[in-house]
């Protein structure tokens, strides 16, 4: 998991172009949107994409979208849980 | 038609954005230009720089110089000229698409890759609601941007118009047109732009933005006093009774110009029309070029329009843009005279307030 989450972190400083942010800055835990790393709507488009693209797993319902998008962690779970990691 | 320059903000290959006036110009030796980047940090919040393109960066921060030069906060309009738009963006989701099949695609690169991402970007970020337009014309789109904001102060519905012109260049695209014939086969020394006397030219880019008004004001660069454009001209003379009309419907005649600003970028296949102009029209005029400092795009008008607009206003004319040594005195009267690939051809008059 904590593989996962570091390669996740990379991927999503890269993805998003989050200039001068570095993977230690992110907290497993801490909130992607709002008032965490401040990520929006477009943000979140961009990552079901870094998902499908990287770990072949799609994201259909929105309020599943959600959940999953909450954290890096929840994103490394919800790989985990669906096997493709 | 005429409208006064209250403000003007330009990044380019010289270090114009810091109020240089090409007191430390910046040479190449290289057939590509490209813009020397501020410290963007400076000008733009940096959760939306992060999603900002190069050419993005370069038209809002323009955008934002200008605005501050000029000391005016709210535009009645915002209008942009640019002959690729975002090219680097549209680049990058046409290689995504080809990359990834046509499948997962992200949204940033194409929703930032229309032409007017950076007229909507400048309005969103000040909040403007106002009249919001992109001039799309290949070598008229500057020009085509500049018209409707003179019409815009000329008929009254607007009083201070937020104008610009941006073209990025990209490896990608100096490549294609390269093809085409467009640039120099041999590396020059940018400064030495006139001297090789071969085919093509180099390639540039930039961003200039320009606050107009209608209110004459002691902060006012200079008076934008007559546009005209002419298409595909048949022969050199044609061009040649193009500026004498032009000149004539603006009460002056070539003796009244105090110094003539040519679009020269030492391409021998079409710098003849300049040096028919300096012969029969103005010999005795002093002349000064400006593509060796920015090279040429699309929008290299704009820079042509704030070299003279500094000129009027700073009374100088720096060495490294005076063409031959006819003498000079006070600057009153700028022609700028400019075409692209001998195909779209723009005259603008610019004065002393």
């Amino acid at each position: 998991m904590d593989a996962l989450i570091a390669k996740l972190k990379t991927q999503i400083i890269e993805q998003l172009n989050l200039e001068g942010v570095s993977p230690e800055d992110i907290s497993p835990d801490d909130s992607l949107f709002g008032e965490g790393l401040g990520l929006d709507s477009i943000d979140a488009l961009e990552l079901i994409v870094l998902l499908e693209k990287n770990y072949g797993l799609k994201i259909e319902n929105p309020a599943e979208g959600k959940k999953i998008f909450a954290t890096i962690r929840s994103i490394a779970e919800y790989i985990t849980a669906h096997g493709k990691a | 038609m005429k409208a006064y320059i209250r403000g003007i903000g330009q990044i380019s290959p010289q270090q114009t954005f810091a109020g240089d006036f090409l007191d430390n110009v910046v040479e190449y030796n290289t057939n590509m230009l490209f813009c020397i980047d501020p410290v963007y940090k400076e000008f733009i919040n940096p959760l939306q720089l992060r999603r900002m393109s190069r050419t993005l960066r370069m038209g809002v921060t323009a955008a934002k110089i200008c605005l501050l030069d000029s000391g005016i906060e709210m535009p009645d309009a915002v209008i942009t000229g640019t002959g690729f738009g975002c090219i680097e963006d549209t680049e990058k989701f046409l290689l995504a698409m080809i990359n990834n099949n046509e499948q997962q695609l992200t949204p940033t690169a194409f929703m930032q890759s229309t032409h007017n991402t950076i007229s909507g970007q400048v309005a969103i970020m000040l909040k403007c609601k106002e009249y919001n337009s992109t001039y799309v014309n290949r070598g008229f789109s500057f020009e085509t941007a500049l018209l409707d904001s003179m019409m815009l102060i000329e008929e009254g519905n607007a009083h201070k118009v937020l104008l610009g012109g941006f073209d990025e260049n990209s490896i990608n695209l100096h490549v294609t047109t390269e093809r085409l014939g467009h640039w120099k086969k041999e590396k020059i020394n940018s400064l030495q732009l006139l001297e090789n006397k071969t085919a093509g030219t180099i390639s540039g880019e930039g961003a200039t933005f320009f606050m107009l008004t209608d209110k004459e004001d002691e902060n006012n660069y200079a008076l934008l006093k007559g546009l005209s454009t002419l298409y595909k001209p048949e022969s050199e003379v044609q061009v040649e009774q193009h500026v004498a009309d032009f000149l004539k419907r603006n009460n002056l005649s070539a003796s009244d110009i105090d110094l003539v600003v040519y679009g020269l970028n030492g391409d021998v296949r079409t710098d003849g029309v300049y040096y028919h102009l300096r012969d029969k029209l103005f010999a005795e005029t002093a002349g000064a070029y400006f593509k060796h400092l920015c090279g040429d795009y699309y929008t290299s008008s704009a820079f042509a329009l704030w070299l003279s607009a500094n000129v009027i206003k700073k009374q100088d004319v720096p060495e490294v843009v005076r063409l031959g040594k006819a003498p000079l005195g006070a600057v009153k009267n700028i022609l700028i005279v400019n075409h692209y690939r001998d195909i779209n051809y723009s005259f603008m008059l610019v004065s002393q307030c």
